[in-house]
């Protein structure tokens, strides 16, 4: 019986009323990686946050190699052995890569007259990126210059440069592309192969039962079970994550693409840059076409030109009724919605309320004349939305930022659902977005199908683009590789040789 | 229902403000007089001279309460500290400030406040519509006639003196005092600008071109080596390109013995100014190389005072048609320490130029003659 | 699991700092009367000065909101209040028309704004950058007029008694509440107002939800212009002449104005119409109450210094929801 690194003993944790972990107790042991997973708000965050540091424990007890663990901060728990990546983005921009991984130890590079020895600097700092295999980026790169991602990865490279007995990957998955993923799997697998522990919190399931050796189910702040890798089953974690069994398929049952006869948006010969090469696409009404593929194979820059919000250097999109989309506004009279990947900056102002969210997008649909705004007829038509799709929120006019990452997205949704929207361009849809609320979505967009509405489904999650679409596109630099009909037989391995 | 509130709020202020109408405060005849003084300028030596005079010596041998107003930014400033000045009931106003007199004056007497211009003067047309309103005491001071002759007297001094060549600083024009001051050099040394050489006609020059333009300067014997105006980041490059080509003289129409003393001096340079006789220029003229100043000394506002406090006991000095007080003040000059230090030491904080002794001489019933021979006695 | 508690306890201080400029209107208010009062000064007479003082300050304040909600910052305001009071008065020592005169002043101030925004989306520079150049080369031109019609007065006026009918509480008032109104139903109940905050919020958001954003940035700027024109109206109601420094300091008190009342700078959902109203006239009284209690002899300055202090005060108090606006994970 190997003896845990890490014990963790009746812990509670209370934001004012509200019980966020009451009496949670687990070790985690050397050598493994320990799936988190649980709904938004289950606790799983709060409990790996106090473990790192980032917050205190109510009360309860930690053992740290069987000593009291109290770390002041991440910082103190970081240089002590428990390193974690959280999920907002933990950089500075305006100033190098190796600066950043270096921050407020730049001491340890001293240079003639008391300057630092950047050339040091940097040559340090490519060696912890190398370390976790990450190749494109150097320390003398400005951090402003890199993507969210590669952002991301040195985040990364700046916990486990510290060589962290225990690390935390808190939803890090969510903002990385396949490649990222992939040096992040390596990462944590290395460190377990090492002896090390990795705690990893996800709301990927597929991922998390790939990933993890043993996976801890948690919910409305309490631990409700444990599970080894030989008892991985994805309804039965499914069940004790929401606590009631799921009903229904996950995806949809049928595996018949169908659609309707009419045409609901065509693009032609779509190019842009290097970005997209002579990309047609024919979407139908009561159709769902998937396109899939890596992050940068152009599907994300497409979605934006089907909506109009990215002029193509050459093509167009036209909708079935021959009307080209040239612009949003354009886009939005006939009728179209776009979800972006990119949820909290470009498909939410989170300073505003629910309301604003939801309502600005469709004052067609309630404004008098579509230029009075009557607050009656305003809220009745935010209140549905909130209604059909179960937001769950204080009242309509809570801040957007204040809920979790499901609810945003359903606000969304609602957005775009309410105005009506007869093509629905997804990108990601169901990007950080718990289990109960991704699940509401696909019957959500079965329902839309039926209804003749037209769902373009951009996505990075195969297994879902797979249950859910009547076509799928596979894209790859810039072109679309291969067209899969909706299929019972259809697998990942098909569709993977596709994409890489 | 915040709206609702706010709106109320609104509507209960908008009442407080039209409805609130409190009792008179105006005290009786025999109370201490009290007088407001409108300043846009708080911190030059002219300015802070004039100040001491008011609040140090007429204060306490006149047992009158001066409140100076805070820089004043614009006309409407001026008609709101007028305004406050009444309502704190207020005798007076003197006013230093010069955005828009016309309203002073309209709003002064709308309070039933009198009004005196102590710096400066009214224009022509203005004094005319103004000089019968009885609550316009008048004005004693440079006329735009006198900052012209004043300039003129400089330049023509140094163009007897011989100079050749001259820098010109024309101060913060387009404010008329250094318009028509410079015009006034202009004339003086014996240049025309735009072909002009009259008073009217350089100054109109002038208000168009916002400075001297060089290229319209054309001068007989003395050569205008540079000219330069305002204050900013480049006024000192502009001040030694000047200096850096020696010229005979440098003559300012205004704050050089405040902004240029130092370097002047060091550099040797002979220069002229109009200012005020104050210890600092003083210094400037006996170890420095200041060897010209026509200035203002800071009693020469007592008369105003005068009659100012005249109109508020009931003595108002008006000449035969009733009309207000209208007299000009000249500069008195120095050329030498022993000119300047006799201006100087005469008006003392103790023992001003117009002290209480000459004051009290127009003070009761007097005349507009008498007024008008103390002015030119001094 | 929403953290409901804490939900509840963030509506609650977000209604507090939403009702805190009220309140601090109304209590600077009642402690202006007490000051008046005490200091055995006239109060009626001092409440029209306020008023006077502060009106051109809410007026031009008012319009700038539309430009505060984007996010975006018009540090010309002052300027165009200058130059279009500047043509107006021009305009009718030409044409003896007050009709006119009036319309030139609203025609000068919309078209000023109007060339700011214009200007910046077509060379696709943020727009405070064009206010920037505006100010300069407004002040400048309308110097140079004042300055060389001026001459010798230093200022260009129009004949008192043209405005003087008009320089009373009565119709200023009236003046105040028309334009008031029409900005709050503007700014609230149209979907200008609604778009506007939500494109102050985020605009690559809003771009998204079909705004177009300089659609919008335009009709603010127009809106501001209004402000501009009415503004430089009244400042000739006030006082019939113009010089170089008429409103100079509008373009500042403006920003002090919409922050004492409660708005954000940066804009966004929080933006209310009545900040400008409610700040302006809060700083005019703050500003007169010290004024009232320091004496001058004291020194120039300590006032500012205080108003100052209670500046960033406001900033801080209502700028903590923004600092813990996210739940704790």
């Amino acid at each position: 019986m190997k003896t845990p690194i890490l014990e963790m003993k009746h812990i509670r944790k209370t934001f004012a009323s509200t019980v966020a972990l009451g009496d949670v107790s687990f070790d985690v042991y050397p050598g493994e990686i320990r799936g988190l997973i649980g709904e938004n708000g289950s606790g799983k965050s709060t409990i790996s946050s106090i473990a790192a540091g980032m917050q205190k424990a109510d009360s309860g007890e930690m053992l740290y190699h069987g000593k009291p663990w109290n770390p002041s901060s991440m910082i103190d728990a970081l240089n002590h052995g428990i390193g974690m990546i959280v999920q907002e983005s933990g950089t500075i921009q305006g100033i190098s890569v190796a600066e950043n991984l270096f921050l407020g130890e730049t001491a340890r590079f001293p240079g003639k007259l008391g300057t630092i020895n950047k050339r040091a600097m940097v040559a340090k700092a490519n060696e912890a990126l190398r370390a976790i295999g990450v190749t494109s980026v150097t320390g003398d790169m400005n951090m402003g210059a890199l993507d969210f991602q590669t952002r991301k990865l040195v985040e990364i490279a700046k916990v486990v440069m510290k060589d962290p007995e225990i690390l935390v990957v808190d939803e890090t998955t969510t903002a990385l592309s396949q490649e990222g993923r992939q040096i992040l799997y390596d990462l944590v697998k290395r460190l377990r192969d090492e002896g090390k522990a990795v705690l990893f919190i996800s709301h990927d399931l597929d991922e998390i039962m790939e990933v993890c050796d043993t996976l801890t189910v948690l919910r409305d702040g309490a631990i409700i079970r444990h599970f080894t890798k030989d008892e991985f089953d994805p309804d039965a974690i499914r069940t004790s994550m929401i606590g009631r069994e799921l009903k229904g398929d996950y995806y949809r049952s049928d595996y018949e693409p169908t659609h309707l006869d009419e045409v609901a948006v065509e693009a032609r010969n779509i190019r842009l840059g290097s970005v997209l090469h002579d990309v047609d696409l024919t979407v139908y009404r009561g159709e769902i076409v998937g396109i899939g593929g890596l992050s940068h194979c152009g599907m994300h820059p497409l979605g934006k030109i089907l909506f109009g919000a990215l002029k193509p250097d050459h093509g167009e999109v036209v909708t079935g009724k021959g009307v080209r989309i040239t612009n949003e506004t354009v886009a939005m009279r006939e009728a179209f919605g776009y979800v972006s990947k990119d949820r909290d900056v470009e498909s939410l102002s989170l300073n505003a309320s629910i309301r604003d969210n939801i309502a600005i997008a469709g004052m067609e649909r309630y404004a008098v004349k579509n230029f009075l705004m009557l607050n009656g007829k305003e809220k009745a038509y935010v209140d549905k939305q909130i209604r059909d799709l179960s937001i769950k929120c204080a009242d309509r006019d809570q801040q957007t930022s204040q809920l979790s990452g499901g609810n945003k997205q359903k606000v969304v949704f609602g957005k775009w659902i309410g105005r009506g929207s007869d093509v629905l361009i997804l990108d990601c849809p169901t990007r950080g977005v718990d289990i109960g609320v991704k699940h509401a979505m696909y019957r959500l967009m079965i329902e839309l199908k039926n209804e003749g509405k037209s769902i373009i489904m951009i996505s990075e999650e195969m297994p879902e683009l797979m249950g859910m679409c009547d076509r799928l596109l596979i894209m790859k630099d810039g072109r679309v590789m291969h067209e899969f009909m909706r299929s019972e037989t259809l697998s990942d391995a098909e569709i993977i040789q596709y994409m890489i | 229902m915040k709206k609702i509130f706010a709106m109320l709020l609104a509507l209960a202020m908008v009442f407080a403000l039209v409805a609130c109408s409190g009792g008179d405060n105006k005290a009786a005849d025999d109370k201490p007089v009290k007088i407001g003084v409108l300043v846009a300028d708080v911190s030059g030596e002219e300015a802070l001279g004039f100040r001491a005079y008011y609040e140090n010596y007429i204060a306490k041998n006149y047992g009158v309460t001066f409140t100076y107003t805070e820089q004043l930014a614009d006309a409407a400033a001026e008609k709101s500290a007028i305004e406050k000045f009444a309502a704190q009931g207020y005798d007076a106003i003197l006013s230093l400030s010069s955005a828009d007199r016309a309203t002073q004056i309209e709003t002064a007497a709308a309070n039933k406040l009198y009004y005196a211009v102590v710096s400066g003067m009214l224009d022509d047309a203005q004094f005319e519509q103004y000089k019968s309103n009885p609550y316009f005491v008048g004005q004693i001071g440079p006329s735009m006639q006198t900052e012209f002759d004043a300039g003129y007297a400089m330049g023509k001094h140094f163009a007897d003196q011989g100079v050749k060549t001259v820098g010109i600083y024309g101060a913060f024009i387009p404010n008329p005092m250094h318009v028509y001051r410079t015009a006034g050099v202009l004339a003086g040394l014996g240049c025309t600008y735009g072909g002009a050489s009259d008073k009217d006609g350089i100054a109109g020059q002038l208000f168009g071109d916002q400075g001297v333009d060089m290229s319209k300067v054309a001068c007989g014997n003395v050569q205008v080596i540079g000219y330069f105006q305002g204050f900013g980041d480049t006024t000192f490059d502009e001040l030694f390109g000047i200096v850096g080509q020696a010229p005979d003289a440098f003559l300012s129409v205004g704050m050089a013995t405040t902004f240029f003393a130092e370097a002047l001096n060091g550099a040797h340079i002979s220069y002229a100014d109009i200012d005020s006789f104050t210890s600092g220029n003083a210094a400037n003229m006996k170890d420095g190389s200041l060897v010209y100043l026509a200035g203002k000394y800071s009693s020469s506002i007592g008369p105003i005072f005068a009659a100012t406090l005249n109109a508020i006991k009931g003595n108002p000095v008006r000449d035969e048609n009733g009309n207000a007080l209208s007299l000009s003040q000249n500069y008195l000059v120095a050329t030498d320490s022993a000119a300047f230090d006799s201006i100087f030491n005469g008006d003392k904080g103790d023992n001003p130029i117009f002290n209480k002794e000459a004051l009290d001489k127009v003070i009761g019933k007097v005349s507009y003659s008498d007024f008008a021979a103390l002015v030119a006695s001094k | 699991m929403e953290s409901s508690q804490i939900v509840k306890r963030y509506k609650t201080r977000q209604r507090i700092i939403d009702v805190l400029p009220f309140f601090a209107l109304v209590l600077l208010f009642g402690l202006f009367c007490a000051v008046v009062q005490a200091k055995g000064y006239r109060l009626d007479m001092y409440l029209k000065i306020i008023f006077n003082e502060g009106i051109v300050l809410a007026v031009v304040a008012t319009g700038a909101v539309f430009i505060y909600t984007l996010g975006s910052f018009d540090i010309s305001l002052g300027a165009s209040t200058l130059f279009s009071a500047t043509l107006g008065v021009m305009t009718y020592n030409a044409t003896q028309s007050l009709p006119l005169m009036i319309l030139v002043i609203f025609g000068v101030a919309i078209g000023c704004s109007l060339l700011s925004s214009v200007l910046a989306s077509v060379f696709h520079i943020p727009v405070f950058v064009t206010t920037v150049a505006m100010m300069s080369v407004l002040s400048a031109i309308a110097a140079q007029i004042i300055t060389t019609r001026g001459g010798a007065l230093g200022g260009i006026s129009i004949p008192s008694e043209v405005v003087a009918p008009l320089d009373n509480m009565g119709f200023k008032i009236a003046v105040l509440a028309a334009f008031w109104l029409i900005c709050f139903f503007v700014f609230n109940y149209t979907k200008i107002g609604r778009r506007q905050k939500f494109l102050g919020g985020n605009p690559v958001c809003a771009q998204l939800s079909g705004i177009r954003i300089n659609t919008y940035a335009i009709i603010a700027f127009v809106m501001a212009g209004l402000g501009v024109g009415l503004g430089a109206f009244l400042t000739l109601v006030y006082t019939p002449s113009v010089t170089a420094t008429t409103a100079s300091s509008i373009g500042m008190n403006i920003i002090v104005a919409i922050v004492f009342g409660g708005m954000p700078i940066s804009g966004g959902p929080r933006s209310r119409i009545y900040s400008a109203l409610v700040g302006g006239f809060s700083y005019i009284l703050l500003n007169n109450i010290l004024k009232l209690i320091v004496d001058s002899g004291v020194g120039y300055g300590v006032s500012q210094i205080v108003a100052a202090v209670c500046f960033l005060a406001v900033v801080y108090v209502t700028g903590i929801n923004y600092r813990s606006k996210e739940l704790p994970r």
